[in-house]
């Protein structure tokens, strides 16, 4: 696979209701990518946006976004997954040689919906929605209590996760206010109120308000745009099984799928050594380790025991990962602006020291179905 | 590690039964709440009170929005410059649509124009005198707008476009 | 960089008003097994990744490829789902397109898969929720609701398409007989091909100018049916078709440009489409296709084009946007039989959207259709030799086409 460049992003902060009308939030984004990399309007070869139906509440939910998001008298498209699903398809269209830049929005308001509500609407209709058992809190609580209980893992163990996501994030500017807390304790995770037990409120990604933008661009034209790009060496996604009880819900066999491919077109053989930042989709706090083991980033069932702070062995989630900040369709795509900054070194306030490589993970579906995983290298 | 079974053969699809259970299932619009900003639009709405109408024009390629936009799609840069527009314009396109009356059940017939106003770049959903035949509806046909006597600064303060004849002294723009 | 991407197969499930014997799963298992059994070399051991798409608010299921993995054959693939509205099935043909050109590790061979099971659900209901955001913008500036119901109706497809139909007459000076002749060439057609929903073999104008008007100067005997149905492709390298199916079609050029919304525009702040038959995004996609492909005089070059056109005004002036015919002179190559299934240049041989529209597959089925006729697999096939053929799409408000060019040999131009 040959490198791409991303050579601008901007991500507009979240908020939990966010006082903004949906066509401002999504302008900001796209002209402040644009805006990073000093270009213009006509620049803009492809657009690939990424929102939802049922969270926009709108049938074609791109359809009214075209102006807005940069896309007149452009080769538009939209993917309805993940963010980072998003950039993959970007990327597609680079790779194949058509395009010169592309820009790749995504994002929704969830303080418009009961998102939670919402999701209902993924599950099989004819059998689990009537059922009405399955939906994204209680898969949780049985992902996390399978984690739990083939592992040995204690609740400690996860809430340690939401405690240093909540911290990160204090030190992330554009993080949601809610989740910004630096005086956290595992007491206070574990003490929060029940979702789905064992899964309670501060384990949770809760979803907010927010759209992100970035640039992609072929190694030739991104080396002439900026000198400080970031190159995404690898990529790989895979879909696992519907049923959950098709799956071992304490594993991620679609991670493991994806991050082999990811590392093997990037050349990296220990992951574990080779990556120094990992930004990963974590709907829940024990998705956390569960994704970092599938990448090999841990031995199964020891994914607590990695240091993950910020300048730990292998920082994950330096921004505070999904916890920091949810907002439906742009969390994926937060992720490798994240990774992207720590590259770049504009992390200011979370930055890892000599951060070379990283990775960044979108996800999708009950129980992350879907994982995509980009491996990212900094610049020259 | 439980057996994964993949369904390779799609011959399971069966084809001796009739009919697949059906289920109710809804999803509802009004539980939505959609967020605006009309704040670009606060200008414009003001002047309609006092019977002027404005539009905004985008610095980058000069073309003039009625009613104002947010964003220019063609420059990507928010409009800043606001411009006086005359009360006159042209049908762009018509449909007519047969609407059922829910309660009679009667079927009315009604036009539905896009209306170019005069000095603007893009063209407005109006409606046009409920008096006129809609049969005489062609496009490019001069229209005014006929004011409301009640202005509260909103849309509805252009009640609708009264029909000018071809030659209309309304419609010479050195007036 | 790139590489250049093949179709070896492309398959159907039945098309009907009410497919009421199988759920969305198993009418896409049903494409599915139908694209492979036209390729018989080919397995799902041999698919590397999968490309999904519908339009999700007219069956009340979001994300439906999550739930239906196994009834594709994608468990543990990789899969993306892409979705455009009217457009979906020529954006996902389009990124399956763009899944193999890209050279991703590991992937060769994609399945694109798109459906539409508009019986499960109120379709009326989807389509006006298009534009419902942007009618309450309008209802906070003060119209009142009531007032705005005529706006939905305009706002849902028969209304935009209303308007350009009256936009196209003005411009043509051509009546509603040469509308209903393109029907009635449609209908017939659709009669011969196996999968289409509206067959009418005996159909004659007469009968067509009999029906009442749905919105002038639209009548309900001109517009499509809603239909259920699925439709899948297969796309792989040059170097792994040629293995799959004896006569390859190389797809040497997509697009899928975006013009401004047409009438209401975002937030209610109306439309820059004047003019809803003008049709720039249509004219900017073939010239980005038909540059890739290396043609530089589609009349003489094209040798079959199935464009999507749900009602009859659009065919013709579809047809002479992509540049297959003079401005203003297509309602005539209708009335000669040039577009005819032994004319010159046929169009919709397999009954267009006009006879089968399920609304997410409906934009497949044209670059599918017109992949068949090349590989001379067509149910209603072409007398004369197919060289090269286009597949259009249409959709969102009036704004997205999505276009492909193929050919029986490979001539894209690169372009860096």
């Amino acid at each position: 696979m040959e490198k791409v460049g991303i050579v601008g992003y901007y991500q507009v902060k979240m908020y939990s209701d966010a006082n903004y009308g949906r066509y401002e939030m999504i302008f900001e984004a796209v002209r402040g990518a644009i805006d990073m990399a000093g270009l213009k309007k006509k620049d803009i070869s492809t657009v690939i946006s990424c929102t939802n139906d049922y969270y926009d509440g709108r049938t074609i939910s791109n359809c009214f976004t075209v102006e807005v998001g940069g896309g007149y008298m452009a080769d538009e498209s939209k993917v309805e997954m993940d963010g980072a699903h998003a950039v993959l398809y970007g990327l597609m269209r680079i790779l194949s040689g058509n395009h010169k830049l592309a820009v790749i929005w995504g994002g929704s308001m969830p303080s418009c919906f009961p998102y939670h509500s919402t999701r209902l609407y993924e599950t099989d209709p004819t059998w689990e929605r009537q059922l009405a058992y399955v939906n994204d809190i209680t898969s949780a609580g049985f992902q996390m209590r399978s984690y739990m209980e083939k592992y040995g893992a204690s609740a400690e163990d996860i809430a340690k996760v939401a405690v240093k996501n909540h911290k990160n994030a204090a030190k992330n500017p554009l993080a949601v206010a809610e989740a910004q807390n630096s005086n956290i304790t595992i007491e206070d995770v574990l003490n929060s109120d029940i979702y789905a037990d064992p899964v309670t409120e501060l384990m949770v990604a809760q979803p907010c308000d927010g759209v992100a933008a970035l640039l992609l661009a072929p190694e030739r034209q991104a080396l002439k745009i900026t000198d400080n790009p970031v190159w995404i060496t690898g990529v790989g996604y895979s879909q696992d099984a519907y049923y959950l009880g098709d799956r071992n819900l304490y594993e991620s066999k679609s991670m493991e799928m994806a991050g082999k491919i990811a590392f093997e077109s990037a050349g990296i053989k220990n992951p574990q050594k080779e990556i120094d930042v990992a930004e990963l989709f974590e709907s829940n706090a024990h998705e956390e380790l569960i994704l970092s083991e599938a990448l090999g980033f841990a031995d199964k069932g020891k994914g607590a025991t990695i240091n993950s702070d910020i300048n730990g062995e292998l920082s994950i989630n330096p921004s505070g990962g999904a916890i920091s900040g949810n907002p439906p369709c742009a969390t994926g795509l937060i992720r490798i602006i994240e990774a992207a900054k720590q590259l770049r070194g504009e992390a200011h306030g979370y930055q890892v020291n000599n951060a070379k490589k990283a990775v960044a993970s979108g996800q999708i579906g009950m129980c992350a179905q879907n994982n995509i995983v980009f491996v990212l290298e900094g610049g020259n | 590690m439980s057996k994964l079974t993949q369904r390779k053969s799609l011959d399971y699809v069966k084809k001796d039964y009739v009919r697949t259970r059906t289920m109710p299932g809804n999803w509802y619009l009004a539980s939505y709440q959609y967020k605006f900003n009309i704040t670009h639009n606060n200008e414009f709405l003001k002047k309609l009170k006092d019977k002027k109408i404005v539009g905004n024009q985008c610095s980058g390629c000069n073309r003039v929005f009625f009613p104002p936009r947010l964003v220019c799609g063609k420059c990507l840069v928010k409009p800043d410059q606001w411009v006086d527009l005359r009360e006159t314009g042209r049908v762009a396109t018509f449909a007519i649509v047969y609407l059922k009356d829910p309660e009679t059940g009667e079927v009315q017939e009604k036009p539905t124009v896009l209306i170019h106003q005069d000095g603007a770049d893009t063209a407005i959903i109006a409606q046009l005198n409920p008096e006129v035949d809609f049969k005489d509806t062609y496009i490019g046909m001069p229209v005014k707008i006929h004011w409301a006597e009640d202005r509260t600064g909103g849309l509805m303060d252009i009640e609708y476009y009264d029909v000018l004849e071809d030659d209309a002294e309304d419609m010479n723009p050195k007036k | 960089m790139g590489r250049q991407v093949a179709i070896v197969s492309a398959g159907f499930s039945e098309h009907a008003s009410k497919r009421s014997d199988v759920n969305m799963a198993e009418l896409v298992s049903e494409a599915v097994s139908d694209c492979l059994k036209n390729a018989p070399g080919v397995d799902f051991n041999d698919i590397d990744a999968y490309v999904n798409g519908n339009m999700p608010a007219f069956e009340g299921v979001n994300l439906p490829e999550l739930w239906m993995t196994d009834w594709m054959g994608a468990r543990n693939k990789p899969l993306l789902r892409v979705t455009t509205g009217g457009t979906t099935g020529g954006t996902v043909a389009i990124s399956g397109y763009y899944t193999v050109a890209a050279g991703l590790p590991k992937i060769d061979t994609v399945l694109a898969v798109a459906f539409e099971q508009q019986s499960q659900g109120d379709t009326s209901v989807g389509l006006g929720s298009v534009a419902y955001g942007e009618i309450s913008v309008l209802n906070t500036m003060g119209i009142p609701y009531d007032q705005l119901s005529r706006l939905l109706s305009a706002g849902a497809a028969i209304g935009v398409a209303a308007y350009q139909a009256t936009n196209y007459m003005s411009k043509t000076h051509i009546t509603e007989e040469d509308l209903a002749r393109v029907v009635v060439q449609n209908r017939h057609n659709a009669a011969k091909t196996w999968w289409s929903h509206l067959k009418m073999p005996d159909i004659t104008v007469e009968e067509v100018l009999d029906t009442p008007y749905i919105s002038y100067p639209l009548r309900y005997g001109m517009v499509c049916p809603a239909s259920d149905g699925a439709c899948a492709m297969l796309f792989t390298i040059e170097e792994k078709a040629k293995d799959m199916c004896d006569i390859p079609v190389y797809v040497n050029g997509v697009a899928s440009v975006a013009n401004e919304s047409a009438v209401l525009g975002y937030d209610g702040s109306g439309t820059g489409q004047i003019d809803p038959s003008e049709q720039l995004g249509a004219m900017k996609s073939s010239e980005l296709a038909y540059y890739q492909a290396g043609i530089s005089f589609p009349r003489k070059e094209i040798d079959y084009a199935e464009v999507y056109s749900p009602f009859p005004n659009q065919e013709l002036m579809w047809v002479e946007k992509l540049g297959l015919f003079e401005e203003t002179t297509a309602p005539k190559m209708y009335e000669t039989g040039v577009t005819s299934l032994k004319g010159e240049l046929p169009i919709n041989c397999s009954g267009g959207v006009n006879s089968t529209n399920a609304i997410g597959a409906s934009a497949m089925e044209r670059p599918a259709e017109a992949a068949l006729q090349i590989m001379g697999k067509a149910d209603n096939q072409v007398p004369k030799t197919v060289h090269t053929s286009i597949g259009h799409g249409w959709g969102g408000s009036l704004n997205l086409c999505t276009l492909m060019v193929m050919s029986d040999e490979p001539q894209r131009k690169w372009r860096r």
